[in-house]
């Protein structure tokens, strides 16, 4: 066993470790961190397939953004965590079967009769100067100028969505803008009115 | 092409264990003596008020998911910018349309007031 | 690679007419001044009604491929866009007065409708599984912001994230299991799938079943067919009524072409493999839809369950394996739209400032209120129900017939058994505005445009039932063209 296949193994436990720990941990902003492993892990997986930029945007994107987006919405939601939790041991049998079957169908389909070195063909192994970042540029703007312009319509929509859905108009703050507070003279807000006097007749009171 | 790795498979592994072995020592060469008053959580030294979870504004989520989208866009032009030389005019102009696009999207944030914060 | 090589992208020019419209209805709304909505609404109309010009004039007799295969403009591309169109369109006349009346009626409706069509369109013109993928995607994303569009309904936002959270999963079986086909044949194309498909080893047998169960599973999800169909009572019941109307409609017409474009072209040699998963989803989805639709006591809910097992059978045509199983499969979906418009469209003319009309006791007594408008429905429920001589009717025999021609006698006579247990609902709707005395005595206010349009709307089904050749060769010539 080489180092390579090592690596494998150990980012693989890892991943497969924090991946568990997402679902079932009962905090869940370690379940967010624990995803950030998770994500992590990947990352060196696909750095291990020689796929550089794809880990490195793994990293930038959902490492540093993602989470970030994950935290925040752990931490607005201000839910109790007992309720979520609740059905999680009713269903554990019955979901323990189904990963099982999948697992075992994934087993039987997708291994190495199918997909190892005597079905398809050993991938090339680049230099160290290989950069498959300019291979990827070279293709996605070209070949798949298509899918890639499709792309950008969907972060738009992602844009209109967000703001649609969470903007209010109303403001919720009293903060006060202070040159509006400076320019504020005397008569804008005091009026005086003159009344005639009432007198109250004695007695009546 | 891997072997060209090694230094950051070594760094991690050392920042791995920068990070466990004070906590390992701490944990072995200190005292440990803990019961339920000092396990419980405390603030300014009275019984916790509330919950130290609190309630964030909505706003917040809005600024991390635009930040989100436009991170996404840069996530393409760095592809973009290596293999500018090769793709000539056309990869020029994918480009320029999938960023006018987004443009659009910064228009709609700026004008409906998502970027303000009060 | 094609790096000097320009592609052949005005044959793209709906998407891009559509992209572009998008965006400027967005800008104009963004900068609109006040509480009118009206200059949206215009525009999303007229983007419609020019995309439908060029989609119209640019169609070809010849399958012609663009973007290095990525994109194909055909006959039946051109059908089904006209048809989503025409849909969308209706819907927006239908949605106006009660978006106007629960303060919905805003620029953002109308855009993330139309980014929904543009995703509708790029689906239907799809040939490679990326653009498949991506044309979901963005319809799908469209679609969950349209459902949580009335936000402070607890509801309507329940629904949208039933949706998502539902809709990410079936994402997720649907790229693993393209992720497999490309794994086998090396090629996310669907023409090149194909080929490498008929030539494929033996021994990638297993991997290929297994792949076409996760394909499956996620069209299934998105169609909304048993036993993934938990999502579509909720998300229709919850939604506002036009953003039902919407899911409800166009979706379907793009999610046939998916399949065609996925199953059929794609993994057409795989035929034996999807045609069994096929009949068990159509038994299930006829049967639950239609004997579970009778409990219902909300119209919403009740449609619902009707669209899920119009789904079965919309799957029978294509699960004969046949073009005319496919033509008429085609048929079914477009007529189903229509008279999908039809129905949503009557619970929004009924519905009014605080009142729903989403009952099914708010029919009660309809003829009473408005002879002409419990007619118009007579003929919606009917077509439903596929009796003659609707158009929905035709719908179902088509199908039948071509379950016949392959020698599925059997599913054949379960279709229709399934179809006179849905005749029930769908008749006891005409028994309580005929038969039953009025709740509601309010007359009806809807505008003149909706009545106009829904009153051709439902005369349509009826007149199209008079002659559905007409529409069915339509759809084998789109099918059948080389």
């Amino acid at each position: 066993m080489g180092v390579e296949q090592i690596l494998f193994y150990v980012f693989g436990a890892i991943l497969v470790f924090a991946a568990g720990m997402v679902i079932t941990v009962r905090n869940p902003v370690f379940a967010a961190l624990f995803l950030v492993l998770a994500f992590f892990t990947s990352a060196a997986l696909w750095i291990l397939l020689e796929a550089e930029f794809l880990a490195i945007t793994l990293v930038l994107v959902y490492v540093g953004a993602v989470m970030v987006l994950f935290l925040f919405v752990v931490m607005m939601l201000d839910i109790n965590l007992a309720p979520l939790q609740e059905g999680f041991t009713r269903y554990l049998p019955v979901g323990i079967v189904v990963a099982g079957i999948i697992v075992a169908e994934i087993y039987f389909a997708v291994n190495a009769e199918h997909f190892g070195l005597q079905a398809v063909a050993e991938p090339v192994r680049h230099a160290a100067d290989y950069s498959n970042t300019r291979e990827l540029g070279r293709v996605i703007y070209t070949a798949y100028a298509y899918p890639f312009e499709i792309a950008s319509a969907i972060l738009l929509v992602a844009i209109v969505a967000a703001i649609a859905l969470t903007l209010r108009a109303k403001r919720q703050s009293k903060y006060i803008q202070p040159e509006k507070q400076v320019i504020v003279r005397r008569k804008d807000r005091v009026r005086i009115v003159k009344m005639p006097p009432e007198r109250e007749e004695p007695g009546t009171s | 092409m891997l072997e060209n790795y090694l230094p950051i498979l070594l760094f991690i592994v050392i920042g791995v264990a920068f990070g466990l072995v004070p906590i390992a020592a701490g944990k072995i060469l200190g005292p440990h003596r803990p019961d339920a008053e000092k396990l419980s959580p405390y603030e300014c030294g009275f019984e916790a008020f509330e919950d130290s979870r609190m309630k964030f504004d909505v706003r917040f989520y809005l600024v991390a998911i635009l930040f989100i989208i436009f991170d996404l866009e840069i996530a393409f032009l760095f592809p973009w910018a290596v293999a500018l030389d090769e793709i000539g005019m056309f990869g020029f102009v994918a480009m320029v349309i999938f960023l006018a696009i987004l443009v659009v999207g910064f228009i709609y944030e700026w004008k409906k007031g998502a970027l303000e914060w009060e | 690679m094609a790096n000097s090589q320009v592609p052949n992208f005005f044959l793209a020019l709906p998407e891009m007419w559509l992209l572009l419209a998008g965006c400027l209805v967005l800008v104009i709304d963004a900068f609109g001044r006040g509480k009118d909505r009206n200059t949206a609404y215009l525009l999303s109309q007229l983007t419609l009604a020019v995309a439908a010009v060029i989609t119209v004039a640019m169609a070809t007799d010849i399958r012609i491929f663009a973007f290095n295969d990525s994109y194909v403009s055909d006959m039946m591309g051109t059908v089904l866009k006209t048809f989503i169109y025409l849909v969308t369109a209706v819907v927006f006349i239908y949605s106006r007065d009660y978006l106007r009346e629960r303060g919905l009626y805003q620029g953002e409706f109308f855009v993330l409708a139309l980014f929904a069509v543009l995703g509708m369109m790029i689906m239907v013109s799809a040939h490679s599984f990326l653009t498949i993928y991506l044309g979901l995607e963005l319809l799908s994303l469209s679609l969950y912001a349209m459902v949580a569009l009335k936000r402070d309904d607890s509801d309507a936002t329940e629904a949208a994230m039933k949706y998502f959270v539902l809709g990410a999963l079936a994402s997720g079986m649907l790229l693993y299991g393209m992720s497999i086909i490309y794994g086998v044949t090396g090629t996310l194309d669907v023409g090149q799938v194909a080929q490498r498909l008929a030539s494929a080893s033996e021994a990638n047998n297993l991997v290929l079943a297994f792949a076409v169960v996760f394909v499956i599973v996620g069209l299934a999800f998105k169609l909304g067919a048993v036993p993934f169909h938990m999502w579509i009572p909720d998300v229709y019941h919850g939604a506002p009524t036009p953003v039902t109307l919407f899911v409800g409609t166009a979706p379907k017409i793009a999610a046939f072409a998916m399949i065609m474009r996925l199953l059929v072209e794609g993994l057409g040699d795989l035929h034996a493999h999807w045609r069994d998963i096929l009949i068990v989803l159509s038994v299930l989805s006829m049967g639950i839809g239609n004997i579970v639709a009778i409990a219902q006591t909300n119209l919403k809910r009740m449609l619902a369950y009707s669209t899920i097992s119009h789904v079965g059978f919309l799957l029978l045509g294509i699960l004969s394996g046949t073009e005319n199983g496919y033509a008429s499969s085609m048929f079914y979906t477009l007529v189903y739209a229509v008279m999908g418009a039809g129905g949503f469209g009557m619970i929004l003319m009924l519905s009014r400032s605080g009142f729903e009309a989403d009952k099914i006791e708010d029919f009660k007594g309809l003829n009473d209120r408005s002879p002409w408008y419990a007619f118009m429905m007579l003929i919606l429920m009917f077509s439903m129900a596929g009796v003659p001589p609707t158009l929905g009717f035709y719908a179902k025999l088509s199908v039948i017939q071509s379950l016949v021609d392959v020698g599925l006698v059997w599913l054949a006579v379960l279709a229709v058994v399934f179809s006179i247990i849905g005749a029930f609902y769908y008749l006891r709707m005409v028994k309580l505005m005929y038969f039953d005395k009025p709740v509601e005595t309010a007359p009806l206010r809807a505008n003149l445009d909706l009545r106009a349009v829904i009153s051709v709307n439902a005369l349509s089904v009826l007149a199209l039932g008079l002659y559905p050749s007409a529409l069915m060769n339509l759809c084998i010539v789109a099918l059948t063209q080389p």
